[in-house]
């Protein structure tokens, strides 16, 4: 029951993460109509440029924010750079350009920073609590924190704020936004600085987890079950779903794969499985496309963020 | 004169010719008639007034616009709405997935100040968006969607409102109260309005002005009282 609940906590830090992300797939999605694959980049570029700062000495909260900076930054500059010029084109088009961007900045990472993981700074203080007999590390606790805070708190902006209100009305109807004066491009890039910025934000916390890699990249990838298992234009959904993923992931970590490689270890000649967590996301993927196209929280029409 | 729209050409795609030539004059305090058939640009116009035509590949080639003294043409649909003209598009255009409230007050953001008084009007004019304020947008009728987006419309405060074919799709009984809502805003408000219509009796009864489009043309312009019924017909049987 200890190791149930002790996943559990470690996979909601890992979930309200993955749950930054898909928001800002989801956001970016609502606005632009485009699945952005170069979420995952984001999050690469994000924990990079965290690092860099990091490294030269910024105290952890102003190295964290700056690198949010930039990233809403270049989140901005896709939009204009990328997004806005092929505005006329189709929509596959856009996403193919997305994925490009997230293979180019790959290689780009790769030239500067080296195909080796990377001892990521100290952000967090070092140490653990255990309380009822679990047992987990500041780093964990607060990431999920952080990640569970900044999730909740851009929901509540997006719901309750007149910004957040006018990104709702760009989102819904453009002609009826552009007619009660909403300049709708600027909500657009608006939404693209967020979601990078949060994809950034997301990116260093798994950095100070797992550790500095070209890998975050895939993180972006992880996004696509979660915000398809939410429902892909429900804000609310990609942060259940997120959470839920993190917490199935866990315990398919800790009890499903010893337990099944101790039965396979009794009756086969198979010693391990692998990485079963890694094929959680997409297994649910393709069981939520089978059962239920549109999401535990998507309802065409009538949906509500 | 508030606006003045000067031998104005548009195409659409580059290739289709939807207005030609057009000039119209619309006098401040005025409530104008635009009568046509479909197809005859009523809207091609009204959407050119208001900057939206290079979201529908639709180009103003030739002519000018000017509006209270200063130049429309190439403006930012945002920046025309921010001026103070509003436009009540076709096909009922609000945001759906958000409540009546939220629909309101998005599009009051122009105006915060004035927003509650405002409000306190449009749900004098239509107490039915009143009682159902908490309501997504995408349940309402036809006929309350059309209040919905007049509404939206006079919660910016405009100085000049665009309706275009408000009377589409909706009952007698429904196009009745929406036409009396239309008089009382010009009336009391004091406010400049162009109706873009097929035929309705009662517009040109209230109307100060009308324009008669067909095929892209002005055919038409005349004192209401002095339009001919005869001519006005062997326009649309043309």
């Amino acid at each position: 029951m200890i190791l149930v609940l002790q996943l559990a906590v470690a996979g909601l830090a890992t979930g309200s993460v993955y749950a930054l992300i898909a928001i800002g797939v989801v956001l970016i999605y609502k606005c632009s109509g485009v699945v952005n694959f170069a979420q995952g980049a984001y999050a690469m570029v994000g924990a990079y440029v965290s690092y860099v700062l990091l490294s030269a000495g910024l105290p952890p909260i102003l190295g964290v924010i700056f690198s949010m900076a930039v990233l809403a930054a270049l989140g901005t500059l896709t939009e204009r750079l990328v997004l806005r010029p092929m505005l006329k084109a189709q929509l596959v088009a856009v996403m193919m350009v997305t994925l490009g961007l997230l293979i180019v900045s790959r290689a780009a990472c790769l030239i500067i920073w080296g195909p080796d993981q990377i001892a990521f700074p100290k952000v967090f203080p070092e140490g653990s609590i255990s309380a009822a007999g679990i047992f987990i590390t500041y780093n964990y606790i607060a990431a999920g924190i952080l990640a569970l805070v900044l999730s909740l708190g851009f929901l509540a902006f997006y719901q309750f704020t007149p910004i957040g209100l006018q990104q709702r009305c760009a989102a819904d109807n453009t002609r009826a936004a552009l007619a009660i004066g909403i300049h709708v491009s600027n909500q657009v890039s608006l939404a693209w600085a967020m979601s990078a910025a949060l994809a950034g934000l997301a990116g260093t916390l798994l950095a100070t987890l797992n550790g500095l890699s070209l890998d975050l990249a895939g993180i972006g990838m992880i996004a696509f079950p979660v915000i398809v298992v939410g429902g892909l234009s429900s804000l609310v959904g990609a942060l259940i779903a997120g959470l839920l993923l993190g917490v199935l992931q866990s315990f398919t970590d800790g009890l499903l794969t010893p337990a099944l490689e101790d039965f396979l270890r009794a009756h086969t000649s198979i010693y391990s499985v692998g990485a079963l967590q890694q094929v959680v996301p997409y297994a649910l993927l393709v069981a939520m496309l089978l059962l239920r196209p549109q999401g535990l929280f998507g309802r065409r029409g009538t949906e509500r963020v | 004169m508030m606006l003045q729209v000067s031998d104005v050409e548009v195409h659409y795609d580059g290739a289709i010719v939807a207005l030609q030539g057009v000039t119209f004059t619309v006098e401040r305090g005025g409530l104008v008639a635009l009568l046509g058939p479909n197809g005859a640009g009523k809207t091609t116009l009204m959407k050119a007034v208001a900057g939206m035509l290079p979201f529908e590949l639709g180009e103003i080639v030739r002519g000018e616009i000017t509006y209270e003294g200063a130049a429309l043409k190439g403006a930012h649909p945002a920046t025309i709405t921010r001026r103070g003209v509003a436009l009540v598009q076709d096909g009922r255009q609000c945001f759906r997935n958000l409540t009546i409230a939220e629909n309101l007050r998005a599009a009051s953001f122009l105006s915060p100040k004035t927003a509650e008084a405002h409000l306190k009007m449009v749900f004098g004019y239509f107490p039915v968006l009143q009682q159902m304020q908490d309501r997504p947008a995408g349940f309402l009728s036809g006929g309350q969607l059309q209040m919905l987006t007049i509404a939206m419309a006079l919660m910016g405060n405009p100085k000049l409102l665009l309706l275009d074919e408000p009377s589409l799709g909706l009952s007698p009984v429904m196009v009745q109260s929406v036409f009396d809502v239309v008089e009382r805003m010009h009336r009391d408000l004091g406010m400049t309005v162009v109706v873009a219509e097929q035929t309705v009796p009662r517009l040109l009864k209230m109307a100060t002005d009308l324009y008669v489009l067909s095929r892209g043309r002005v055919v038409m312009h005349a004192k209401p009282e002095e339009a001919d019924e005869d001519a006005l017909q062997r326009v649309y049987l043309s």
